[in-house]
């Protein structure tokens, strides 16, 4: 009976002192092991997609490798419902190696548009939910997460529209001038179209009118649109107050109509 | 006369080395826990709670070492090696729950599957808890099997 009962209390040993040195060094090397996210990048895609680039950097100077290392980040909306997702694994940190690696998540600026189009007039906050995961030591999974808010800035900011004015463009037409300024705001440069439809209270067409712009970011800008409405077409007192249509068109995104009352 | 008083002194010598024996093992395995102790700080500053659960552990640990120790050729001695078994055992379970570990931090949430360790770590808990119950069955068989020799 003495010589199990000495085997088995030796071999609980040696599997104890292994056990303890394996847990102290894999604790000791969490302590070596940074992680750091640098400057998110965003650059216009294909596709009316929006490219959102989070770089992660990972110091291992422990003495185990990470194996399936993943990071996801979740991009929700004021709501909480999500708007865009994306993942990134990498196989393997060998320990002592130092990797940035890039977690790109695409945001599909129409469908943005289509759950709320203030993220065309107002900056707002889109919460980021980033979960990194990995096994450590290949044996303990760990997972680190956190919540983040990106500032959202709207391309089309403090979007105005002004009071119609009215003189006399000839015998048939009458010309209507109206103030168009908004701020891009955004974090892309904006090129594209604005088409704007002028309406009376009646809901009469009244006339049609186009602008082209290209507004680099945390820029103003700034015009007069003309509509030309025939005499015929509305009396003068209808048109005093009615509303727009206004049509985006950019190489982002196509967003319409909106609509705008004036007077 | 003299016999009985030698036997004393060995007895008297006995207690004292088995003191000093306890007493060198608890300052060892005290060493090696304030060693690793200082080693792991950092992560213990991140756990808050972690550092003083640990140390109320190493304690009681160390303690029912210490009386093992003492009570060393006695029957006391499996008793509380069962004990300590069983006191590794119930702390786990207490403290780990399931195995996983979610610790908050700044604005971040750690968390760690530990079920791996702690099916190891109970494993091997149970293990010595049925090697503390076979050395006290083979102690009892023994004086049993002398009393009947004599």
């Amino acid at each position: 009976m003495k010589v199990p009962i000495r085997a088995l209390g030796i071999a609980t040993f040696i599997c104890w002192v292994i056990l303890i040195a394996f847990i102290a060094s894999a604790a000791y090397s969490i302590k070596d092991l940074s992680l750091g996210f640098g400057a998110p990048t965003f650059t216009a895609a294909s596709n009316h997609e929006l490219l959102y680039s989070l770089p992660l950097r990972i110091d291992n100077r422990g003495f185990y490798n990470l194996k399936a290392f993943n990071i996801t980040t979740a991009y929700l909306d004021a709501g909480g419902s999500e708007v865009s997702r994306a993942s990134t694994i990498l196989p393997v940190i060998p320990h002592g190696e130092n990797v940035t690696i890039f977690n790109n998540a695409t945001l599909n600026m129409d469908s943005l548009l289509e759950k709320d189009e203030q993220y065309l007039f107002n900056d707002k906050n889109l919460k980021t939910s980033i979960t990194i995961g990995w096994n450590f030591a290949e044996l303990i999974p760990v997972q680190l997460s956190t919540n983040v808010t990106f500032p959202w800035g709207a391309p089309f900011y403090n979007f105005t529209l002004g009071q119609p004015s009215y003189d006399l463009f000839n015998s048939t037409h009458s010309r209507a001038t109206v103030r168009l300024s908004f701020e891009n705001h955004a974090v892309f440069d904006l090129d594209g179209n604005i088409r704007v439809e002028l309406y009376d209270s009646l809901n009469s067409l009244l006339g049609e009118s186009h602008a082209a712009f290209s507004v680099a970011r945390s820029s103003r800008y700034a015009d007069n649109l003309e509509f030309y409405v025939p005499l015929s077409t509305a009396p003068l007192p209808a048109a005093q107050n009615g509303h727009y249509k206004v049509f985006f068109s950019t190489s982002l995104f196509e967003y319409g109509p909106s609509v705008i009352p004036y007077g | 006369m003299v016999e009985a008083k030698k036997n004393s002194q060995s007895k008297v010598k006995n207690v004292a080395f088995r003191v000093v024996k306890a007493t060198v093992k608890a300052v060892l395995v005290y060493l090696l826990y304030f060693f690793f102790a200082s080693l792991l700080a950092p992560i213990f500053e991140v756990v808050s709670g972690s550092m003083g659960t640990i140390e109320t552990f190493v304690v009681i640990f160390i303690v029912l070492m210490f009386l093992g120790d003492l009570a060393e050729h006695t029957i006391f001695q499996y008793f509380l090696g069962t004990a300590r078994s069983l006191f590794i055992i119930a702390y786990l379970v207490l403290s780990l729950g399931e195995g996983v570990v979610s610790v908050d931090f700044e604005n971040f949430t750690l968390t760690v599957n530990l079920t791996t360790f702690y099916m190891i770590i109970l494993l091997l808990s149970l293990l010595d808890l049925a090697r503390s119950v076979l050395q006290a069955v083979s102690f009892m068989s023994e004086r049993a099997e002398r009393s009947i020799q004599l």
